[in-house]
């Protein structure tokens, strides 16, 4: 096994770990405060797999599934790190390190990485500034729709009176949940407009256009969703729905296209 | 030396006893200073709070102490010796315990409550500026904060509110955070509103309104606490900015239904607001709770918080009172 695989394995039994110690503390109703230590310490892992494909790619690792997803958790990984210690959101780390460990997990899939990736020849800036502004954007995306979840289950309890587990004692408050997704959408929102633009500047070939368009119904839904919060409002919980929903759907979206 | 503590609190003494031997926070140094020449000691701190008076000391002689601290506190502040029976007395280890228990809320009227560890510290800083105390009382002050911290740490004799205010108060801050960027509005300009409201206040809320039937009761109360009154007619007009609402009036049957909040939803953009249905009858339809962005808690959903909050500190006091023992054990107080 390769530098890399080591480094995604490691960064994803650390985040694993995180994860456990983080749901094992909100269980005894404590707040987790190591989980943010153990997700340094995964990205940390993460910027190394990274730097060893981006050195035998000799660009940007962004060729394949698995790369993808490995981009993917450690731009979610970011984000988390620039946003919940910073706000004092507590809790978005033990509900991050879940879907970070569950999309490394895919990537270190047999298959999923490629074995010696091939240097990427006549690369062009356009095509690399779409692959990681999307990524990135997406990144930001899939914290909003964590940020979605953990609104959900708040307002489960709270609309149900069930307020003593351990779990509703640590979430943040339901008005912090709202303004954090709010502004990782528009943050998501930003970063995927510039991969848009990019992807039209960049040279396709024909069997491109497909993700290309792709891509654009995807901007076209989360610029919907933010008009729609910013001119008319919406409640929490739609807000927080669509959000999960959007960014599911264009996981899958991907997958196929 | 021997340790000593002589107390009156609201258990052993009516207001009007415990008002005589209160002292103002700012002469509590000078007040230990007293104690210390009038008790005879070497050493002496007094804590004092609305709900107890208390004398910590270090003599030579407890029994001999007690007698000239009671003899000469009556002749001091007028009062007969009649008043004696108010107090409790202990000495050496129990003396030690009775302290840990205050600091560590356990003594105190609301069961757990926190302000009390930091009325202890002032009192003790007081006495320690003022050089009222020496190696058996500083050894014992600062033994008691280091176990009130781990009482409080280690158990959940803090957790959870024990008032209705208080529950309503925190769900508050569940909602909205700090509560500075929050409005709110009282209908009904009852008593269990204003104690709600002020609660609402001292955590920051921003701005209060007030709608009542009478409009003179409403200015009232308004003005009382810095906020505006409302003509009742107008509420819903208000409702459109308002982050938390709190209902008590007399009214026989629902004020509040759902088509009248439904047709404020959009001009609050779907934000999250808070009911607070303190009346019975109830004054807010509970079909109003459906609405999605909308929390509705009525008076018996806080008052059973409330009391599962007081059932878990009861169920906490066993544990509390072995840590006080254990710490105590492994200690060796000067004066105990």
């Amino acid at each position: 096994m390769g530098m890399d695989r080591w480094f995604l394995l490691a960064a994803t039994l650390l985040a694993a770990v995180g994860a456990m110690f983080g749901m094992i503390s909100v269980h005894k109703g404590h707040r987790s405060r190591l989980t943010v230590f153990w997700m340094v310490a995964a990205f940390t892992c993460q910027l190394g797999f990274l730097s060893v494909r981006g050195q035998m790619r000799a660009a940007c690792p962004l060729v394949g599934i698995g790369e993808i997803l490995a981009f993917l958790a450690w731009s979610l990984t970011l984000f988390y790190l620039l946003v919940g210690p910073a706000y004092r959101i507590s809790l978005l780390g033990v509900f991050t390190a879940p879907v970070v460990v569950v999309f490394q997990v895919f990537a270190l899939v047999p298959g999923k990485l490629a074995e010696n990736p091939q240097r990427v020849i006549g690369g062009n800036p356009w095509h690399e500034t779409h692959s990681a502004m999307s990524v990135l954007a997406y990144g930001a995306l899939a914290l909003a729709a964590v940020a979605g979840v953990m609104f959900l289950v708040l307002d489960r309890q709270l609309k149900e009176h069930h307020l003593k587990s351990g779990l509703f004692r640590n979430l943040p408050p339901v008005r912090e949940l709202l303004i954090s997704l709010e502004r990782l959408l528009w943050l998501g929102g930003v970063l995927l407009t510039i991969g848009i633009i990019a992807g039209f500047l960049m040279p396709r070939t024909t069997g491109a256009n497909g993700h290309l368009i792709a891509a654009v119904a995807v901007w076209v839904s989360y610029v919907f969703l933010i008009g729609l919060k910013t001119v008319r409002g919406l409640t929490g919980r739609r807000l927080s729905l669509s959000a999960v929903a959007l960014f599911i759907l264009s996981l899958v979206v991907f997958a196929f296209v | 030396m021997e340790l000593l503590c002589l107390g009156l609190n609201h258990r052993t003494a009516p207001v009007e006893v415990r008002e005589r031997f209160a002292v103002v926070t700012p002469k509590l140094g000078e007040a230990a200073h007293e104690l210390v020449a009038l008790a005879e000691a070497s050493e002496g701190v007094v804590i004092s709070t609305c709900n107890r008076t208390e004398f910590y000391l270090a003599a030579e002689n407890a029994q001999a102490a007690f007698g000239l601290i009671e003899t000469r506190l009556a002749e001091k502040i007028h009062v007969d010796s009649s008043v004696s029976a108010h107090f409790y007395r202990m000495e050496k280890a129990e003396a030690a315990r009775h302290l840990c228990r205050v600091v560590s809320g356990l003594d105190s009227m609301m069961l757990g409550e926190t302000e009390i560890f930091g009325q202890v510290k002032q009192a003790y800083g007081a006495a320690l500026d003022a050089g009222a105390t020496g190696v058996v009382l500083n050894k014992l002050f600062q033994r008691a904060f280091g176990v009130g911290k781990k009482v409080r740490t280690e158990t959940s004799i803090q957790e959870g509110s024990t008032s209705v205010g208080n529950v309503a108060v925190d769900l508050a801050e569940k909602i909205f955070g700090h509560l500075k960027n929050s409005e709110v509005m009282i209908l009904g300009a009852g008593e269990m509103s204003r104690i709600t409201a002020q609660s609402l206040v001292s955590r920051g809320a921003r701005s209060i309104f007030v709608a009542n039937r009478s409009f003179d009761r409403a200015q009232e109360l308004a003005t009382e606490m810095g906020g505006s009154a409302v003509r009742f007619d107008d509420w819903q007009r208000v409702l459109e900015r308002v982050d938390v609402v709190i209902s008590s009036t007399g009214a026989p049957h629902a004020i509040v239904h759902r088509e009248e909040v439904e047709k404020v939803r959009r001009a609050r953009k779907y934000r999250p607001l808070f009911f607070i249905d303190i009346a019975v009858p109830r004054d807010i339809d509970p079909a109003v709770g459906e609405i999605e962005e909308v929390y509705l808690y009525d008076i018996d959903t806080l008052e059973q918080l409330a009391e599962e909050a007081r059932t878990r500190r009861l169920l906490q006091i066993q544990e509390c009172e072995r840590i006080i023992d254990h710490e105590l054990a492994k200690l060796k107080l000067p004066g105990t």
